[in-house]
């Protein structure tokens, strides 16, 4: 059967043509081709890598940026509330300090009271008994220049002593 | 809406069916009446010849170097116009009997022969054609890689780039690796591409095309040649000893050597299995076509205009379907060719598989 015999001249030239086609193809085309086509296969696996990590480290700065919203929040509700402490705690001071103070004056205030009290009437005491002795002085001149007073004056005055007795 | 167009469609293909029955009627019936010989047109369709029939004519035709050397002698060449219909030229003639269809040439003596033929036949120039598509088709694409880096091709160069992609990407790498894979690409690609357009310009029944390549035993075997050239040069050490002494019970390899010759009888019948699939693949799925085609002239015959109009039409579409079917073999028995050959160099690639499997039994 002519079909399933092997023809020599048509197999010396497919044997040309493939061999001549495979030595240029190899030579000039399939390198290209394949290698561009693993280079894209990189880059695009590369790129997908990359967005990945991209969308990863966004989520993960986003969760930061919550967090630290948050931390902030948390702090500022801290320093107020620190300060509204201190804001009372200062009064509260403040208030003591001054009633502290003004006690402070007002006892200061009686004691000088008392002793300018003690002072003035020691003063005064001196000085009236200074004016009694002075008019005593005077009075007593007085009438011891004057005999007849004198006597008249003993006199009354020791019948005043008698009427009161 | 779908229904209806399908029904369209239907109608259109009875219609050219029939215009063309009553075309070929008429054509057969201009010549004298002669007996239809079914085996004999089927044959002549599916073998080499040394001229090609220009497309839509018997009488013309395109003829073509004849390279013969003489037994005693040197080379002659000449066109294939001088040897026509049984003309004789420098001793060299078309035989009909023994080497029905090929060039023989009479000895001094007498005798008939066989001379050493290396003629540009049709299936010679239609591979010169399939080489030229070939390049046509994948030149185009290295340029456009050259000039366009990473960017994708759009069109039949994105096509193209995704045929290649199946064959490189999703068969050659995983079945190879990395580093294999890229080492016998050019091999297998070449293959594929070139079983490929054979496939489909042998389905393309007018010059240039139509020559029945991959139907053809003399082309399979130089492409399972290849392969096995290329299986067993680049074969590893492992392979070798997986052959001459593969781990099997001793008295099964010594002292007669039965595995062994199991194994060296399985590298020469992978080839000839790759060389058979192909070759009866495409050779009979031309011959039913061939086969549906020749019923309406048997059955013009048998029965007149009538019956070979009405079998024109069912033969119409019948061989319709089968060539729908045979451009979907085209490429299944490209892809199932490299696939094969790929899986065939895979195993040849063996690379101390059984010392990291008793590696591993130890664990």
């Amino acid at each position: 059967m002519e079909l399933f015999t092997p023809e020599a001249g048509l197999i010396f030239w497919m044997f040309v043509v493939f061999v001549a086609l495979f030595a240029i193809l190899a030579k000039f085309a399939w390198p290209v081709i394949t290698r561009s086509m693993d280079n894209r296969a990189d880059l695009i696996d590369k790129g997908v890598e990359y967005a990945e990590a991209a969308k990863a480290s966004l989520e993960n700065s986003e969760n930061k940026a919550r967090e630290i919203l948050a931390e902030a929040g948390r702090q500022q509700m801290e320093i107020l509330q620190e300060a509204a402490q201190m804001k009372a705690q200062i009064i509260e001071e403040a208030k003591k300090a001054a009633s502290a103070e003004a006690k402070k004056i007002i006892d200061a205030a009686a004691i000088s009271i008392e002793q300018s009290r003690k002072e003035a009437e020691l003063q005064f005491r001196q000085e009236v008994s200074q004016f009694a002795l002075t008019i005593a002085e005077k009075l007593v001149r007085k009438e011891l220049s004057d005999n007849k007073a004198q006597a008249e004056m003993v006199e009354k005055l020791l019948n005043e002593l008698e009427h009161k007795n | 809406m779908k229904k209806h167009s399908i029904l369209i469609i239907c109608l259109a293909l009875i219609a050219i069916a029939a215009v063309l029955s009553i075309v070929l009627y008429d054509d057969t019936h201009h010549g004298e009446e002669s007996h239809f010989d079914a085996k004999e047109t089927i044959f002549d369709h599916l073998v080499d010849h040394y001229s090609w029939e220009v497309p839509f004519s018997h009488s013309h035709k395109i003829y073509l170097p004849v390279i013969v050397k003489e037994k005693e002698g040197g080379w002659h060449m000449f066109m294939s116009d001088k040897i026509e219909q049984g003309k004789t030229y420098e001793g060299f003639y078309i035989d009909n009997d023994q080497y029905k269809g090929k060039i023989v040439g009479t000895a001094s003596d007498g005798t008939v022969y066989r001379p050493i033929d290396i003629s540009i036949t049709k299936n010679v120039l239609a591979l010169f054609i399939t080489a030229f598509v070939v390049c046509l088709c994948i030149f185009p694409l290295v340029n456009w890689y050259k000039k366009h880096g990473n960017k994708a091709p759009r069109g039949f160069l994105g096509a193209l780039e995704s045929l290649t992609a199946m064959i490189y990407a999703d068969m050659i790498k995983p079945i190879l690796g990395e580093k294999n894979g890229r080492r016998f690409a050019p091999y297998l690609l070449t293959a594929f591409y070139f079983i490929f357009v054979m496939n489909l310009m042998g389905l393309m029944v007018i010059f240039p095309a139509g020559a029945n390549l991959t139907g053809n035993i003399s082309i399979t075997l130089v492409l399972a040649l290849c392969t096995f050239i290329t299986v067993n040069v680049f074969g590893t050490k492992e392979y070798w000893k997986e052959i001459f002494w593969p781990e099997v019970p001793t008295w099964l390899k010594a002292p007669l050597p039965i595995m062994p010759f199991i194994e060296l009888f399985g590298i020469f019948t992978k080839p000839i299995a790759l060389m058979v699939r192909l070759f009866a693949n495409m050779m009979g799925g031309h011959m039913i076509v061939l086969v549906l085609l020749s019923l309406i002239f048997i059955f013009k015959e048998m029965g007149g205009m009538l019956v070979g109009g009405g079998t024109t039409v069912l033969s119409f579409l019948f061989s319709l379907f089968m060539y729908l079917i045979d451009t979907l073999v085209s490429f299944i028995q490209a892809y199932v060719f490299t696939m094969l050959s790929t899986i065939f160099i895979s195993l040849a690639q063996v690379e101390g598989h059984h010392k990291t499997e008793t590696k591993e039994e130890q664990k």
